[in-house]
C-alpha cells in the first residue's frame, strides 16, 4: 500500500495522546502573566423583578477584590444577542430569569473573587414570573412570532379520513453539561486591543460582541481556541462569560481569566428548548398519514437569542423521513422567565423529529400493528412523494435501504416475538422494542453562515502550518482537515500543524455547529492548497519544461509522468525562486436557498440517514430501565476518518438516550432552577451505555452532492438514533395493556414518568 | 512528634508544605501550586471525575492505590501518601503508560477534558487488579462522567488492558517509594493560621484534641463537608482529621456483630460484609464512586444524617448501634434512636463515633433497594431496606427502614406492626402497603415527586414479597 494515505484511516484524535497525558491546554490552562487577576459574576436571585438597588459596598470591601464592574461600566452594546437583542449582559432595569448577571468581580484569586459576589445586597421589586410553556400560551406570551406552514389541505383530510386521534405530547429540556464550563481569558495589550482565550464555538462573533461593548473595532479584539472541552451547542452563542471577562480586563487593564463553577455555569447559561407539541391527525387504515394538523409551542427562555432559527429547524423536521402529504403546522415561540434556551445538538431538529414519531406510534398502537410497519409506509419514497413539505425535493434518500438492512440484521422480528413471549411470562418486568429512522437536513438554515475561510502555509523546510475558521470540541475536525490536507500534499501526517482558530488569521467565520465544522473548513482548506499546488506546478512545468498537466502528490513527491521531485527539496527551491507558499482559501455551500417568508426552498445541501434498533427492560414495580441491546446502521457518507465519526456515533446515541431518559431540567414555580451540579441534574454514566451495542457505518454511503471526500457529517444526527430507546420504553409499557391501549408518556422517560404511565395505564385496563 | 508542616512522596522525593491552608482543595493546590493543569475541575462537588487522581498508601510493606476526587480533598490530607497526576504517569523517555496508550488506541477520548480523570480511574484500577472485567471496569470508572464518547470506546481502551501487564514504574520504584512513604508517616499534624487542622495519630490523642477544640468538625472522607468549602464558599475554621488514625479503621466480628471502626473507607466495608449482607454490599457499590468509596466511611454516612444518605436505612433496618466516645465515656446508641431532625443527631460537642456494630441475624431475610434517576453514582429517590425472620410462614420479626421518605432516615413502625406475627401472603401485603401512609409523608423535590415516592415504597415491599416467594430476584440485568 501507498503510505501517506490518510482518507479513510482510523488514526487517532490529533490531540490524543496529550488528552491522556494532561498536557492538551485548555483555556483554564494556559499560563497567566504576572498580575493576572481572577474573575466571578454575581446573579439574580429573582425570575421576574425590578432591579430597585444594587449595593455592592460589601463585595467592592471583600478580601481580595480588585475591581467590580457593572451595567454603568458597559460604553458601547450592553447586549450579547446574536441575532436579535435581548440578552443583555447586566440588565439596569429589570430581571428576566433566576441566574441573570448583574455585576461582576475581579478579585487577586478565583475562590476570592467567589466569595465576594456572595456580599451583594440586591433589592427587587418581584413581579409575577412566567415559567411553564401552558402558562406562556395562556397569557400569549411570545418572544417571536411563529410561523404558519402548510401544505395541502389537512383539515378537509382529517375529516374524510378513516381514522382519527389527537392528543399531545412534551419534550424535556437538556443541560450542555460539557466537562469543561465556560471560560475565558482576557489579556489586554496596547492601543486598547484585548487578545482573549474563550471556550467558544464561535470565536469570530465573540470578538464581533466584544467590539461592540467596548465600542471599538473588531480590528482590536483578537479571539483564540486552540481547543474547547465540549461545546453541544452551548458555546455557539454564550458570549456572557467572554464578554465580562473582557470588560474586566477592559476596567482594570490587568490580564483576567474569568471561569465559571459548575453551578453558576448551568444556572446562567441556556440549554435545551423543551418542546409541547397538539396534534390532530387522519390516516387510512394502513396507517398512512392523510392529514395532520400540528400546534409546535417551545420554551425559548427571556429572549430571541437563537429561538427563531432552532424552531425553524423543528419545523423543518417535522417530517422526519416521512412524507406529509397534507400538513400544517403553527409554531409558537413562547417567552418565558428562564434562562434564554440556545442551541444544543439536534437545533431544534430532534424536538421536531420526536413529535412525529410519537405520532406514528400511537396510529400503530391504534391500528395494533408493529410500529416498524406503519414507519415503513409512510416513508418518502425514491421517485414520488419526495417532496418536503417544504418544497424540497430529496434527492438522496436512502432510508428504505437502511431501514430494510437494519431490521434484517437486527433480527427485529424475530426478537419482537420473543419479547412478546417474555412479557407474556414475566409479571414484572417486560421488554419493548422500537425501530426508528433518522433523517437530517445539513446546512445552516440561514443561509449566508455557510461559508468558512482558512489558511495554508509552507515553511522553507517543508513543513505546513494549518489554519481554519473551525472549533477543535473533540469531534475531531482538525484531525479529519489535517488527514485532507497531508493527503492532498502525498506528505505525512506529522508535517501539517495544526493550530488554535484565530480569528486575526481567518476572519468573519461562522460557528463551529449545524454539524457542518469539517464540510465547511475542510473545503475551504483543500481551496487553499489547490490555490498553492498552482503556484508549485506552474512552477515545476516552467522551470522543469513539463509539458504534462498530469501530477500526483505521493509519499513525499510531486510526480509528473516520469519526472519526481522530493517535496521539501521543491519547496526550497520554490522559496528561492520566489514562488507565494502561502495562500488563504475560501468556501461557500452552493445550490442552497430558503425563503423564510415562504417557509420553502432548497435549505440543506443533503440529509444524513440512520436508523437504530433498541431493547429495553422495564420494571414495571419501580419505573427502571435499562437498555439491552442497540443496533445501529449510520450514513456517513464516505467517511474521511470511520473511527472518529463512530465516536461521533456512539457518543450521539448516548447523548440523546440521556435527553430522552434521565436528564430532568426542574424549574420551581419561581423560576428557580433546582438541577444545577452533577449532584441534582444527572447525564449518561458507564452503567447506562447498552451493553450489546452494534454500530454499524452505511457500507455504500457516499454522498451524493459535492462535499469533501464525498463524506457526510456525524455531528447532530446520530443523536437522533436515539428515539429508538423512547419508544422501546413505551413499547414495554405498552406490553402491560397487552399492546391495544396507547400509552401516555412525555419525554424524558424517567423512571418517574414511566411508573407513573404505567399506573394510568392500569387504569384504563381497568375501566375499559 | 507534633509538626505544622505536611510531608507527602511526589515524583519520588519528598515534598514539605509548611502550615498549608486547611482549607485549600488538593485540585487547587495542584494546578496552582505545583503547575499542573493536566488535573481538572469539572464540578467542584466529585461528582465528575475530572479531576481524579491517585494517592498511593502504606499498609504492611505494601502499596495501596487509590483514586480520589481531588476538588473535595484538602491539601493536608496528603500528608503522609504518594500523589500521582496524570502527567506523572509519562515513563522517563516520554512513552505512554500501557493505560494512557489503551485509550489512545481505542479512540478512548474527544473532547479530552475529562480524559485525565479516565486515565487515573484507570491507572488505579491497573494497580489494584489482576485483571479487569466488565464489573470491575464499570466501577472503576461509574464515578468519571463523559459528555462525548458514550463510554464504549472507554470500555474497550480498560479490557484491553487484560493482555496488557507490564511492570510500570511505579512497579520498578515500589520500594523507593516505600521507604519514603514510611519516613513521613509519623507525625502527628497540628496547624493553626488562622483556620486551624489536627491530624491525631491515635485516640487519644484525638480524645484531647476534641477536648480542647469542641467546636472542630470532624473530617473523614470529607465527600459532604468540604462541599461547605467548595460550594458554599464558607471556611471549615477548625478540621479533626480522623484519616490517620489507624486504631480507627478496622472491620472484626463475633458471632453476634460485624464491628466496623469508624475510619474504614466504605470499599473496604463493602467487600467485607458481601458473605453477611449481600445487598449491603450491592448498595453500597452504588454509594458513589470509587473515588467516594475510597474515602467516605459510615461513620460519616451517619454523623452526616442526610435522609438520602444510603447505607442508613440498611443500618437501621439491622437495628445497628454506634459507640460514642468522649474523653471520659463511652456509650452506645440505637441508631435509631440516634437522628433527631433534617440533618441533626445526638451527638454532642467532644463527641465522636468510634464505631457501628451491626448485628448478624443468620435465620433472617435481608434485602435493600435503591431506587434513583441514574443507576451509577445517584443520590436515591427512595432506599428501602427489609429484614425479615419468617418460621414456618409466620413473620415472627420485621425491620423495615426507608431513605428519602422524610426528613430523616426512618423505620416503617406501622408498617412493621402490621406485619409482625402475620402470615407471610398476599393478604397481608396488601395492608401493609397501605400502612406506609402512616409512617411517611415523602415531599416532592428535584429527584421524585411525593406521588412517585410513595408508589414505589409499596411497591418495594410487593418487590420484596415476590422475590421471596418466588424464590429470584426481580432485577434488571447489569
Amino acid at each position: 500500500m501507498r503510505k501517506n494515505i490518510y482518507i479513510n484511516e482510523n488514526r487517532p484524535h490529533e490531540s490524543a495522546e496529550k488528552h491522556v497525558t494532561g498536557y492538551a491546554q485548555y483555556t483554564d490552562d494556559i499560563a497567566e502573566p504576572h498580575g493576572t487577576i481572577f474573575g466571578a459574576i454575581g446573579w439574580s436571585k429573582n425570575a421576574n423583578a425590578i432591579i430597585k438597588k444594587i449595593d455592592l459596598s460589601k463585595v467592592w470591601a471583600s478580601e481580595g477584590v480588585i475591581s467590580v464592574v457593572t451595567h454603568k461600566d458597559i460604553k458601547g452594546r450592553n447586549d450579547v444577542g446574536p441575532v436579535f437583542d435581548g440578552d443583555p449582559i447586566f440588565p439596569p432595569k429589570k430581571v428576566e430569569y433566576y441566574g441573570q448577571p448583574l455585576f461582576a468581580v475581579a478579585a487577586t484569586t478565583t475562590e476570592l473573587a467567589r466569595k465576594a459576589v456572595l456580599k451583594a445586597k440586591v433589592k427587587y421589586k418581584n413581579l409575577k414570573p412566567i415559567i411553564t410553556i401552558k402558562e406562556a400560551l395562556k397569557k400569549k406570551s411570545f418572544i417571536l412570532k411563529g410561523v404558519k406552514v402548510q401544505r395541502g389541505d389537512p383539515d378537509k383530510k382529517i375529516k374524510k379520513s378513516k381514522n382519527y386521534l389527537k392528543g399531545n405530547f412534551t419534550t424535556g429540556s437538556q443541560e450542555h453539561f460539557y466537562l469543561e464550563g465556560q471560560v475565558a481569558f482576557s489579556i489586554p495589550k496596547e492601543d486598547n486591543d484585548l487578545l482573549i482565550y474563550s471556550s467558544t464555538q464561535h470565536p469570530s462573533e465573540t470578538q464581533q460582541i466584544i467590539a461592540k461593548m467596548l465600542n471599538q473595532k473588531s480590528n482590536t479584539i483578537t479571539v483564540l481556541v486552540r481547543r474547547i472541552g465540549g461545546g453541544f451547542g452551548g458555546k455557539e452563542t454564550n458570549f456572557l462569560t467572554s464578554s465580562i471577562c473582557a470588560l474586566l480586563a477592559h476596567k482594570t487593564k490587568r490580564p483576567v481569566k474569568l471561569r465559571l463553577d459548575r453551578d453558576d455555569d448551568i444556572i446562567i447559561t441556556g440549554k435545551r428548548h423543551d418542546f409541547y407539541s397538539e396534534y390532530e391527525v387522519g390516516f387510512n387504515k394502513l396507517g398512512v398519514i392523510e392529514g395532520l394538523n400540528i400546534k409546535l409551542a417551545s420554551r425559548c427562555g427571556m429572549s430571541p437569542d437563537l429561538s427563531g432559527a432552532i424552531n425553524g429547524r423543528a419545523l423543518l423536521h417535522i417530517d422526519n423521513a416521512y412524507y406529509l402529504s397534507n400538513v400544517k403546522i403553527k409554531n409558537y415561540l413562547c417567552k418565558t422567565n428562564t434562562v434564554s434556551a440556545t442551541a444544543f445538538r439536534g437545533f431544534g431538529g430532534n424536538q421536531g423529529m420526536m413529535v412525529i414519531e410519537n405520532i406514528i406510534d400511537n396510529i400503530s398502537r391504534y391500528l395494533n400493528k408493529d410500529p416498524y410497519e406503519i414507519r415503513r409506509r409512510n416513508f418518502y419514497q425514491k421517485n414520488k412523494k419526495n417532496v418536503t413539505h417544504y418544497g424540497m425535493k430529496i434527492e438522496d434518500n436512502v432510508i428504505q435501504e437502511i431501514f430494510n438492512k437494519l431490521v434484517k440484521k437486527s433480527n427485529y422480528k424475530k426478537r419482537y416475538s420473543k419479547i412478546k413471549k417474555f412479557n407474556f411470562k414475566n409479571k414484572y418486568l417486560k421488554k419493548g422494542i422500537a425501530i426508528t429512522p433518522v433523517k437530517f437536513g445539513i446546512s445552516f438554515t440561514t443561509t449566508h453562515l455557510n461559508q468558512a475561510g482558512a489558511l495554508v502555509h509552507i515553511y522553507t523546510d517543508g513543513s505546513i502550518y494549518l489554519n481554519h475558521g473551525g472549533i477543535e470540541m473533540g469531534q475531531g475536525t482538525n484531525t479529519k482537515i489535517a488527514q485532507l490536507v497531508a493527503n492532498e500534499f502525498g506528505i505525512s501526517f506529522e508535517k501539517v500543524k495544526i493550530s488554535s482558530t484565530n480569528t486575526s488569521k481567518v476572519p468573519n467565520t461562522s460557528a463551529s455547529a449545524a454539524s457542518s465544522t469539517t464540510d465547511l473548513n475542510g473545503a475551504a482548506a483543500l481551496n487553499a492548497v489547490s490555490k498553492i499546488k498552482k503556484n508549485l506546478e506552474n512552477f515545476i512545468m516552467k522551470k522543469y519544461k513539463i509539458k504534462s498537466k498530469k501530477v500526483k502528490y505521493e509519499n513525499g513527491f510531486i510526480k509528473f509522468n516520469n519526472r519526481m521531485f522530493n517535496f521539501k527539496k521543491i519547496i526550497k527551491e520554490a522559496y528561492l525562486n520566489r514562488i507565494s507558499l502561502s495562500s488563504s482559501g475560501f468556501y461557500s455551500t452552493p445550490k442552497i436557498h430558503f425563503d423564510k417568508e415562504t417557509f420553502t426552498g432548497r435549505p440543506f445541501l443533503y440529509f444524513c440517514y440512520g436508523a437504530a434498533v433498541t431493547e429495553v427492560t422495564i420494571d414495571t414495580l419501580t419505573g427502571e430501565n435499562k437498555i439491552d441491546r442497540v443496533d445501529i446502521i449510520h450514513d456517513a457518507g464516505k467517511a474521511i476518518n470511520p473511527a472518529l465519526e463512530m465516536g461521533q456515533i456512539e457518543g450521539g446515541f448516548v447523548q440523546g438516550q440521556g435527553w430522552l431518559t434521565i436528564e430532568e431540567v426542574n424549574w420551581k414555580s419561581n423560576g428557580q432552577i433546582t438541577t444545577f451540579s452533577p449532584s441534582t441534574y444527572k447525564i449518561p454514566a458507564v452503567s447506562d451505555v447498552p451493553k450489546i451495542f452494534n454500530v454499524e457505518i452505511f457500507k455504500r454511503g457516499r454522498n451524493t452532492e459535492n462535499v469533501v471526500n464525498k463524506a457526510k457529517t456525524t455531528g447532530e444526527p446520530p443523536l437522533m438514533l436515539a428515539m429508538s430507546v423512547f419508544f422501546a420504553i413505551k413499547d414495554a409499557i405498552a406490553s402491560v395493556g397487552k399492546y391495544k391501549l396507547i400509552p401516555k408518556i412525555d419525554g424524558p422517560a424517567t423512571s418517574e414518568k414511566i411508573l407513573m404511565s404505567l399506573k394510568d395505564l392500569k387504569s384504563r385496563i381497568n375501566y375499559n | 512528634m507534633i509538626s505544622r508542616t505536611i510531608k507527602f512522596v511526589w515524583k519520588n522525593k519528598i515534598l514539605e508544605v509548611n502550615n498549608p491552608d486547611p482549607n485549600e482543595t488538593l485540585l487547587n493546590f495542584i494546578r496552582l501550586k505545583l503547575k499542573r493543569t493536566g488535573t481538572k475541575e469539572g464540578c467542584a462537588e466529585g461528582g465528575c471525575g475530572a479531576c481524579t487522581i491517585v494517592l498511593a498508601e502504606e499498609n504492611k510493606n505494601k502499596l495501596i492505590y487509590k483514586a480520589i476526587n481531588s476538588c473535595i480533598a484538602f491539601v493536608p490530607t496528603l500528608h503522609g501518601k504518594q500523589l500521582i497526576l496524570v502527567e506523572d504517569l509519562l515513563d522517563k523517555n516520554g512513552s505512554l503508560h500501557p493505560v494512557q496508550k489503551a485509550m489512545v488506541d481505542y479512540h478512548g477520548s474527544q473532547c479530552g477534558f475529562c480524559t485525565p480523570g479516565f486515565v487515573m480511574s484507570l491507572f488505579a484500577m491497573y494497580k489494584k487488579n489482576k485483571s479487569y472485567n466488565h464489573d470491575v471496569i464499570s466501577d472503576s470508572i461509574s464515578g468519571n462522567l463523559c459528555r462525548c464518547t458514550g463510554y464504549r470506546p472507554i470500555i474497550d481502551a480498560a479490557k484491553s488492558l487484560n493482555n496488557k501487564k507490564i511492570n510500570d514504574k511505579f512497579e520498578t520504584y515500589k520500594k523507593k517509594t516505600i521507604n519514603l512513604l514510611k519516613k513521613i508517616q509519623s507525625n502527628t499534624i497540628s496547624i493553626n493560621n488562622g483556620k486551624k487542622y489536627y491530624a491525631p495519630k491515635n485516640i487519644s490523642e484525638l480524645k484531647e484534641i476534641l477536648n480542647k477544640n469542641p467546636n472542630s468538625k470532624l473530617l473523614s472522607g470529607g465527600t459532604d463537608l468540604s462541599l461547605t468549602v467548595t460550594k458554599e464558599r464558607k471556611n471549615l475554621d477548625s478540621l479533626i482529621y480522623l484519616g490517620g488514625i489507624k486504631e480507627l479503621n478496622y472491620i472484626k466480628k463475633n458471632n453476634s456483630f460485624i464491628e466496623i471502626g469508624a475510619n474504614t473507607p466504605l470499599i473496604n466495608v463493602e467487600e467485607y460484609i458481601k458473605k453477611y449482607y449481600l445487598d449491603f454490599n450491592k448498595i453500597l457499590k452504588r454509594y458513589g464512586s470509587v473515588q467516594i468509596r475510597n474515602v467516605a466511611t459510615i461513620a460519616g454516612n451517619i454523623a452526616t444524617a442526610s435522609p438520602i444518605g444510603d447505607t442508613l436505612p440498611l443500618l437501621l433496618s439491622l437495628d445497628a448501634l454506634i459507640i460514642i466516645e468522649n474523653n471520659k465515656t463511652k456509650k452506645i446508641v440505637k441508631l435509631k434512636d440516634f437522628f433527631i431532625s433534617y440533618r441533626k443527631t445526638k451527638l454532642k460537642k467532644k463527641e465522636f463515633i468510634s464505631s457501628i456494630k451491626i448485628p448478624i441475624y443468620p435465620k433472617n431475610i435481608f434485602k435493600a433497594y435503591k431506587i434513583s434517576k441514574r443507576f451509577d453514582d445517584d443520590i436515591s429517590s427512595v432506599c428501602a431496606s427489609f429484614n425479615f425472620e419468617i418460621k414456618n410462614k409466620k413473620i415472627k420479626n420485621v425491620k423495615i427502614a426507608f431513605g428519602g421518605m422524610s426528613a430523616i432516615p426512618k423505620r416503617a413502625k406501622y408498617c412493621e406492626k402490621t406485619l409482625k406475627n402475620k402470615e407471610f401472603s398476599n393478604k397481608i401485603l396488601d395492608k401493609a402497603k397501605e400502612s406506609l401512609l402512616r409512617d411517611f409523608e415523602p415531599i416532592s423535590d428535584m429527584r421524585a415527586s411525593k406521588e412517585y415516592r410513595i408508589e414505589i415504597a409499596k411497591n418495594l415491599l410487593t418487590k420484596f414479597f415476590a422475590e421471596i416467594q418466588n424464590k429470584n430476584r426481580i432485577e434488571l440485568k447489569n
